[in-house]
């Protein structure tokens, strides 16, 4: 038998003998925009002019916005009603080319590949098939989307027997029946552990659900009431936009539509391909750490170097951090670009239209089984952990460039606070309902600091404008969480600098009238900041969860109302109710239940500064003073400015002493470039930090210890002991110590 | 009838005034230093075509109605009081961070998604001026933590001590139980009593908003504060000056719920945006008297462009937290749509679609489209229409505004055609199209959304420049009726003088009829028959104030309901003001059902979710008599003799039309001119595109009609 033959047939076999049909990585690791097929390009000869394309796309634009509105409105996840979630129409071939205005960008660049594993192997399955009433819903992040608490479904649009596009929308729904309440599980140790796992499903025909299908996704999850909420919104939002194709088809044809489509997705590619030309070229480099897993502290490092060629830009994350095979802290590749792209459609260029061509001039690079790019077997609820990071490590980066574009679309910024610092919670609620989802209280994220102005305090998530943190008094209504403080700006809390970042808020929050209710918080930054400044700006504090256990406030209120501190340092370090027990921790806190009254608080950061802090303007930093914003000791140890702590009236002449003082000491203070590297730099990371990632080559990856590395080509996943066991070992260790110990006291005595 | 109705814009003073069987239409320009004297003025005009003097109406009017933006203003010009907030402790930040996304209210989309761009507005209360006071309500309004006399007693001191002039109470939960707003205002008021000089006024959270969520009813109580003392001395030297002419009667307001109230019974939330709102209550009124239930009112005017329904089944829009200026609120006004897009919208070359984009940026008045000549140096949509040839350059708004077509042509040259390659007459064109279509989306979205089919709709044209564009944007939608309005040029006025006496009151609750979880139905319906009888009494003491007699006051019922814990709060009229049986419940089920199939679609209802009553609206109202917009003149079936000539361009036709131009006042009712053609007014301009057909109607109306 010829080689040939021989490799036919047994590709044969294996086509035929799959064991099922996973993520498939030539959809999941590819970002581009498929090639123009020929039915396109005959499309764009037909229709040809831009203003009439213009006109078909704005119609097409308004049907988006259209059935955002409507899913927003008919959505009764929390996250539905803050906007994260988009809708949009997808080509034939999968690619998104247009989109909301509004929600979650993050999505405009990952909805595509759900849609393209239909079309690759359900479209002509005999068993599937893809014809016109479909309704197709999918959740598994390794199949596409940022996690499994986001659910899509895309409904196919025909004319006349072809089909011409999706519609569709993804809402972060919350609750999917994980192994903790709320969709983001911290706790989950392998995918098993993250709730509901629908590959791409057909879950409806004749534009019905199938009722046992239905059955099965409630029966899946702890809110079954928000499982059909969340299914018959997204469905009638994707019949809406469906109907407004068939409108533009029948006001301007169906090539007018298809052309629409791909023209848009052709033209935005070539407009970001101008935009970066307008950049420098050269490479950037920068360097992040996680903190945490969240179950433990740690230093996972994420690698960064922007390389920026002609018209495209090259993302190298090759060095980051391996995998942790059961931490749900790692992120599936396409995630990985879809909040990269992020910075590109809010951060950078903000007047780009959503669809994923924006992304397309762009190339990542990682390594296989690392933190950015895990493998099927790793977890990723917690995806947002090492993500979030590699967000912030390209946009601490990207103002370099930007700094000396000829071309800027908005202020070249320092990095936005990026922790989604809120209270997951699972329990029963005041009506006797289990239910269990997130605060969105994680929508004020601080705002950077800009080239000529502070940022804004809690102003936005990094991953959606207009998102909302809500009204406490309509959450209270829902569920039995009380917020003590919802959010109060946090004194100190921002990035110093000639301008300062924006604040984040300190929340209080405790519970009342439930039987059971837990608590839980997911986010990492509370030992080493998690954003950063530039051109000399600070970056904003590391911030911690502390508790308050062992009393109802309520109670101790009722007698002794001036008891009550409302911010957490005077709680924490006041300590006013007496007998309680108060700690702090890192903000990683799994399903924790609570009782009523207990104290749980936590603190939502600021965004970066923006230059030296010694050329901030006086006045500014009095006023931040007045309004209660910056401490004394920050007024007078940060930016050397002499003001009268009652009237906030500033010395301009002690002040100019003060700052000229300490422009001395740096002077003092400083060392040449060498001589610092001599001191600063080891062979090796530390050995009392366990540190995930390389060091000084980044072929080379370290896993927890000097002593434990891998090839970067080859990585070995890290499993992590459970935390519990770490402790009990400890415990262990000092109960042997102190035995040993009285051992030896007896031994002694017998003697 | 003897009415008069004055609507105050930005830059005209509108007047209307009924006079038995008479109508007279009036302007004058906005004097904003004093009011007063362009409402005078306006009024003067119109009376001396009337052939009276100002007194001798003024002395026989019913009424003297009266729409006005000084709050706007005052918002605009940050003129307000030194407003002192106090909110329940822990709860300080709420205002200065805006719920996040308040960034972005009010202002364009392209504003709201660029994040690094973000600058929230100046505050109305700077953060020195909120206090928290130790106090706390639960959900259900039981006090987990009671007001701390000392602790009220000493905020309040540190804030007049920082110059508070007005005092904001907002408390938690305020609206399920009040008691401890009213604690506070009690031991304010004992520190600074009303009959003292240093007397401070107070507003309590609950009484200007009745919903939950504490940021936008605390806003609300924040802009009710700060218009209050701007608002009422404007009106009252309004009132003294039309005493002064002879006026007896109490000024009526108009209110953003399309209803009216004197003074003592009006709040200054109440009356932004009440100018458009009368408008679209004009339009109501019309939809009754021409008999066209289902109409789509645009309002297109320099920089905006405003859209408002009518339907057949009656329904009301409100938006229950509108954006005023920059500020979300709790407060339901009558709902309107407002997209940038007016006659000084700028036009630009977008490189990225290669194409042609208008707004929402706008020219606005000043500097203004560049054939004004005043300094605007980029194109504008009326730059494109003259250049087009629809204005004409010797005769723009009556000679008012002298323009300038060579400047137009080389903003749009300069602009629009070198960069897109495209010819002057084409650069004209794109802009007209896109103008038209943007608007017809906009449109569009607004219908659809609602559930309606555009289609079945005719649509209402008034503004200075709606007529110039009606056909264009009726066509996008297909839609072949375009009604211009009698009076279209005072529309909002004439509006304001044919509204009702009307008081809105409403209450927030949790009130399940159907819950999923024990699949029960509400079977004690005490609460919702005392909320309304408690709403009732409410708005039956607004009316009877002014003088309103009990019988003649009747009251509509609305309820806002949702499935499960979805967003969406629909509202439903109610057949029924009290609930007595469980076939009561169903009622209000299948009502809920039916309008929120209409807006979703059939199917998407999820009873199963569960069902409630969130929020519980009485509308109390007295009926005023009507103005008749049916007035017919002689009828002819004669031919209008055109003025002029002058070629024009149209976007789907490549070359020019000679065009017939028209004098309004030779197009008499009955009148007909066939497209293309011109009708031109001291005001605006009809333009009637090929295909279409103009025929005069009733009272100065007129019909655009496609073959």
């Amino acid at each position: 038998m010829g080689g040939d033959k021989e490799k036919s047939i047994i590709e044969k076999f294996l086509e035929e003998n799959v064991l099922f049909l996973g993520p498939d990585p030539e959809i999941m690791e590819d970002h581009s925009v498929v090639p123009t097929t020929p039915r396109e390009a005959e499309a764009l000869r037909t229709f040809t002019d831009p203003d009439q394309i213009n006109l078909v796309r704005h119609k097409l634009q308004t049907a988006c916005n259209e059935s955002f509105d409507m899913v927003e409105q008919m959505g009764a996840a929390p996250g539905a009603k803050w906007g994260d979630l988009i809708s949009g129409v997808w080509t034939a071939n999968g690619d998104l080319a247009m989109a909301s205005m509004g929600g979650v960008l993050i999505f405009s660049v990952l909805t595509q590949h759900p849609v393209k594993f239909i079309l690759k192997y359900w479209k002509d399955d005999p068993t599937v098939g893809l014809k016109d009433g479909d309704i197709f819903m999918h959740n598994d992040a390794r199949y596409g989307n940022i996690h499994n608490t986001d659910q899509s479904l895309v409904i196919p649009v025909f004319h006349n027997g072809e089909l011409v596009c999706f519609t569709g929308a993804i809402v972060h729904e919350g609750e999917n029946g994980a192994i903790e309440p709320g969709g983001m599980p911290s706790a989950a140790e392998s995918p098993f552990d993250e709730g509901l796992k629908m590959s791409p499903i057909k879950v409806g025909e004749n534009y019905e659900f199938k009722r046992d299908i239905m059955t099965f996704l409630q029966n899946s999850v702890r809110e079954p009431k928000l499982q059909l909420e969340g299914m018959k919104s997204k469905f009638f939002a994707a019949m809406r936009m469906k109907s407004r194709v068939e409108d533009a088809i029948a006001e301007y044809g169906v090539d007018a539509v298809v052309a629409t489509l791909r023209k848009t997705l052709t033209d935005t590619e070539a407009e970001v391909r101008r935009r970066l030309a307008c950049w420098p070229d050269g490479k950037v480099r920068t360097n992040v750490f996680a903190d945490g897993t969240l179950r433990e502290n740690c230093l996972i490092r994420i690698r960064c170097e922007l390389h920026k060629q002609h018209d495209s830009l090259i993302i190298d994350f090759r060095g980051s951090s391996p995998e942790f095979l059961n931490r749900p802290n790692n992120t599936v590749l396409a995630s990985l670009k879809g909040m990269l792209a992020q910075e590109f459609l809010s951060f950078v260029w903000p007047d780009l239209p959503r669809n994923q061509a924006v992304f397309a001039p762009m190339t990542v690079l990682t390594d296989r089984k690392s933190a950015l790019h895990c493998s099927p077997d790793a977890p990723n609820a917690q995806s947002m952990m090492t993500f979030f990071p590699g967000f912030t490590a390209i946009q601490i980066g990207v103002p370099k460039f930007l700094y000396s574009s000829s071309h800027r679309a908005t202020d070249v910024i320092a990095g936005w606070y990026n922790m989604i610092v809120t209270f997951l919670y699972g329990g029963i609620n005041q009506y006797g309902e289990l239910v269990g989802n997130v605060c969105a209280d994680l929508n004020g994220m601080g705002g950077a600091a800009r080239w000529n102005r502070d940022g804004e305090h809690s102003l936005a998530p990094i991953f959606a404008p207009m998102a909302d943190i809500g009204e406490q008094e309509l959450i209270e209504e829902e569920v039995p969480l009380i917020k003590i403080v919802p959010h109060r700006l946090m004194k100190d809390g921002e990035g110093f600098g000639k301008f300062r970042g924006g604040h984040g808020y300190q929340q209080i929050a405790t519970m009342k009238d439930s039987s059971m209710w837990g608590f839980m918080c997911c986010s990492i930054g509370s030992k080493f900041p998690t954003t950063y400044g530039i051109f000399g700006g600070y970056g904003p504090g590391s911030l911690p969860l502390c508790k308050v256990k062992g009393v109802n406030v309520f109670d101790v209120m009722q007698d002794s109302r001036d008891l009550m501190r409302y911010t957490i340092p005077e709680i924490m370090n006041e300590r006013p109710f007496s007998g309680a027990k108060y700690s702090t921790h890192h903000m990683g806190l799994q399903l924790e239940f609570a009782q009523p009254g207990e104290l749980y608080m936590i603190t939502q950061g600021g965004g970066g500064g923006y230059g030296d802090v010694l050329e901030r303007d006086p006045a500014l930093v009095a006023k931040d003073f007045l309004d209660g914003l910056l401490s004394m000791r920050s007024v007078q140890e940060i930016y050397h400015v002499v003001l009268d702590d009652k009237t906030g009236a500033v010395d301009v002449d002690a002040t100019e002493k003060a700052r000229d003082a300490e422009r001395q000491m740096r002077k003092a203070r400083g060392k040449p470039y060498h001589e610092f590297v001599k001191e600063w730099e080891t062979e090796k990371p530390p050995r009392d930090v366990p540190f995930y990632g390389s060091w000084k080559d980044r072929a080379l990856i370290y896993r927890g210890s000097p002593d434990d590395t891998c090839p970067a080509d080859d990585i070995r996943s890290v499993m992590m002991p459970n935390p519990k066991d770490v402790r009990i070992a400890e415990l262990e260790a000092q109960l042997e110590a102190l035995r040993g110990g009285a051992d030896v006291e007896r031994a002694n005595r017998r003697s | 009838m003897r009415r008069v109705s004055v609507d105050i814009g930005g830059t005209f003073t509108d007047c209307f005034l009924a006079y038995d069987s008479r109508y007279v239409e009036a302007k004058a320009l906005t004097t904003h230093h004093n009011l007063a004297a362009g409402f005078m003025e306006a009024l003067g005009k119109a009376c001396e075509e009337l052939g009276e003097s100002v007194q001798t109406v003024l002395a026989n009017v019913d009424a003297v109605r009266y729409g006005t933006t000084l709050g706007t203003n005052s918002l605009i010009q940050r003129n307000g009081p030194r407003v002192g907030l106090l909110t329940t402790a822990g709860f300080e930040s709420s205002v200065p961070l805006m719920r996040a996304r308040g960034y972005g209210d009010g202002l364009s989309d392209a504003e709201q998604t660029d994040l690094p761009g973000a600058d929230r507005p100046v505050p109305l209360v700077p953060i020195p001026m909120i206090v928290g006071i130790r106090e706390r309500m639960d959900y259900k309004g039981v006090s987990a933590l009671a007001v701390d006399d000392e602790d009220v007693r000493s905020q309040v001191r540190r804030l007049v001590d920082q110059g508070a002039q007005a005092f904001v109470v907002a408390l938690t939960n305020a609206v399920v139980n009040p008691a401890h707003e009213i604690e506070v205002e009690r031991i304010i008021l004992s520190e600074y009593p009303t009959h003292v000089l240093g007397a401070i006024p107070i507003v309590l959270s609950h009484r200007v908003a009745g919903r939950k969520a504490e940021y936008s009813r605390t806003m609300s109580a924040v802009l009710d504060a700060y218009l209050h003392d701007q608002m009422y001395h404007g009106m009252s030297t309004l009132e003294i000056v039309l005493r002064q002419n002879g006026y007896k009667r109490p000024m009526l307001l108009v209110h953003n719920t399309s209803g009216m109230a004197q003074l003592n019974s009006t709040h200054a939330l109440q009356t932004i945006h009440s100018g458009p709102v009368a408008g679209l209550e004009a339009s109501n009124y019309l939809s009754a008297q021409f008999k066209e239930p289902n109409i789509i009112a645009t309002d297109m005017g320099g920089t905006s462009f405003d859209i408002g329904l009518v339907t057949a089944d009656g329904v009301k829009f409100y938006d229950f937290n509108p954006v005023i200026d920059r500020w979300l609120v709790s407060t339901p006004m009558t709902y309107l749509h407002t997209l940038g897009a007016g006659g000084g919208s700028i036009a630009r070359y977008d490189r990225l679609w290669d194409a042609v984009e208008v707004g929402p940026a706008s020219a606005g008045s000043d500097p203004g489209p560049a054939c004004y000549g005043r300094g605007g140096k980029l194109p504008t949509t009326t730059d494109a229409n003259l250049v087009l040839g629809y204005l004409d350059e010797q005769n723009y708004a009556g000679g008012t505004i002298k323009i300038n077509k060579r400047r137009a042509e080389r903003a749009i040259d300069e602009h629009i055609c070198k960069p897109a390659g495209l010819s002057l007459i084409d650069g004209a064109k794109a802009i007209k199209r896109k103008v038209d279509a943007n608007m017809a989306n906009a449109i569009f979205k607004e219908v659809a959304v609602k559930g309606y089919n555009p289609k079945n709709f005719v649509i209402l044209s008034y503004g200075g420049g709606g007529p110039i564009h009606a056909c264009g944007y009726a066509s996008r939608l297909g839609i072949n009726r375009v009604l211009i309005p009698p009076f279209s040029s005072v529309f909002s006025a004439l509006g304001a003088g044919n509204m009702d006496g009307l008081h809105i009151h409403e209450k927030s609750l949790y009130l399940m009829l159907y819950d999923a979880t024990r699949r029960t139905m509400l079977e004690d319906f005490t609460v919702f028959n005392e909320t309304v009888a408690e709403l009732e009494q409410r708005g039956r003491e607004d009316l009877a104030r002014q003088d309103v007699k009990p019988e003649q006051i009747k009251i509509r019922v609305e309820l806002d309901m949702r499935y499960g814990n979805q967003l969406a709060q629909i509202g439903v009229t109610s057949p029924l003001s009290r609930l007595a049986s469980m076939q009561d419940v169903i009622t209000l089920l299948d009502r809920f059902s039916v309008n929120y199939a209409q807006r979703f679609g059939e199917g998407s209802q999820a009873p199963e979710a569960g069902v409630r009553i969130n929020v519980i609206r009485v509308v109390s109202y007295v009926e005023h008599e009507r103005l008749d917009l049916r007035q017919s003149t002689q009828r002819t079936d004669e031919k209008p003799k055109p003025t002029s000539q002058r070629q024009c361009w149209f976007p789907e036709i490549s070359e020019a039309l000679m065009t017939d131009v028209y004098d309004y006042q030779a197009v008499r009712e009955g009148m007909t001119v066939a497209g293309p053609a011109l009708i031109e007014t001291p005001r605006t301009t009809y333009l009637v595109e090929p295909g279409w057909t103009l025929t005069m109607g009733l009272s100065g109306s007129a019909w655009l009609v496609k073959a």
